[in-house]
């Protein structure tokens, strides 16, 4: 269960923004997964509760936003799903293009006081 | 009545590790000591790998292992027996080694006087690959048993290594394992990526995956 490690990472992040920004009171945590990432937000999300047990991040809600994976075709320049495409361009057909989003991993944002 | 509002963070989860990793790389490359971060599924043979490895490279470097495991002393005492510097670090449950565990590892094992040092990573071939550790190379070991589609299964470590080992291939016949497939895959997704077949139980392929770290630590260290 990967997931597990990665939220400690995470949880550390968050903690030392909430310190710095002299936070009270953490209600959401955003994070933003991109579908060709290999993480999986089910299990994220199934994760979260014992990731943030007894750290300031205990009883918040965990929101995940997910980002899509798009290439943009070497062939005809236009931009589109790789994964609705199965790997190939859905305007041309290509296979020829260059990834653009969808492997990342970040924490956009928290709602707090 | 509290007043939420939104705290735009703006980070990539790997930032703060990447951040501390290179920070670790430059310092390692200033005190000549080449670490090398060796990844795998459970069971693939790192162990047994590095055992192998250290006979063929003892006399020329002064090598130190870092173990990593969830939890056990085993993997630590069979390399004991070898002689060389080994610790075991004990992860507590986490499913890969960061930059800042690394360096608590390299500290534990007093790198003064040693030119080459291998971490043990943890037996996962998914978080270990996304968490830079500072090393100097990262090495992966694919065994026989577990198939040549891996790289189409989990293609995030195989972008992330220098090297393929691929271990086991005195099996090869038992498990129908391609070696030209499982290469061809590889390269596919890290064309720079150098593979080597071997089997550490016999031997054979072992001292062309010396050879190569020879040279590499010699090429760090100078
Ligand atoms: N046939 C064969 N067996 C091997 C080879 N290399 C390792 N093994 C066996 O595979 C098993 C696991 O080897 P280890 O070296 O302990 O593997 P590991 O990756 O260090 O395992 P963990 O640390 O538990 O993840 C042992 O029973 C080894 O004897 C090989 O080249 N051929
Ligand atoms: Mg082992
Ligand atoms: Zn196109």
């Amino acid at each position: 269960m990967h997931e597990l490690g990665i939220l400690v990472e995470v949880v550390k992040t968050v903690e030392d923004f909430a310190r710095k920004n002299n936070l009270e009171k953490i209600d959401t945590l955003v994070l933003q997964i991109g579908e060709l990432s290999e993480i999986v937000p089910q299990y994220i999300k199934e994760c979260y509760p014992a990731a943030v047990d007894g750290t300031m991040l205990d009883g918040t809600n965990l929101r995940v936003d997910i980002l899509p994976g798009n290439g943009i075709c070497q062939k005809c320049n236009k931009v589109f799903n790789i994964i609705e495409g199965k790997g190939k361009c859905t305007h041309c057909k290509s296979r020829k293009f260059e990834v653009i989003s969808g492997h990342e991993f970040m924490i956009k944002e928290v709602i707090a006081c | 009545m509290d007043s939420f509002k939104v705290f735009e963070i703006k980070k990539s989860v790997y930032e703060n590790n990447d951040a501390q990793a290179s920070l670790l790389r430059t310092k390692l490359k200033e005190d000549k000591v080449f670490l090398l971060n060796l990844m795998s599924s459970p069971g693939s043979g790192k162990t047994t790998t590095l055992v192998k490895t250290i006979e063929a490279l003892k006399d020329e470097f002064s090598i130190g292992i870092i173990e990593a495991d969830i939890d056990s002393d085993v993997d630590a005492t069979t390399i004991s027996k070898t002689g060389v510097k080994v610790i075991q670090l004990h992860t507590g449950g986490m499913c890969h080694l960061n930059a800042d565990m690394t360096r608590q590892g390299l500290e534990e094992i007093e790198t003064d006087g040693l030119d080459f040092v291998v971490l043990e990573n943890v037996g996962n071939l998914i978080c270990p690959a996304e968490f830079d550790t500072g090393a100097a190379k990262n090495a992966m070991i694919l065994s026989v048993p577990e198939g040549d589609d891996k790289p189409l299964k989990y293609p995030g470590i195989f972008r992330a290594v220098d090297v393929l080992i691929i271990n086991k291939i005195d099996a090869a016949e038992y498990f129908d394992f391609d070696l030209e497939a499982a290469t061809q895959r590889a390269k596919k997704l890290n064309p720079n990526i150098k593979v080597f077949p071997i089997s550490a139980k016999t031997g054979e392929g072992v001292e062309a995956w010396a050879d190569w770290l020879r040279e590499e630590i010699k090429i760090w260290n100078k």
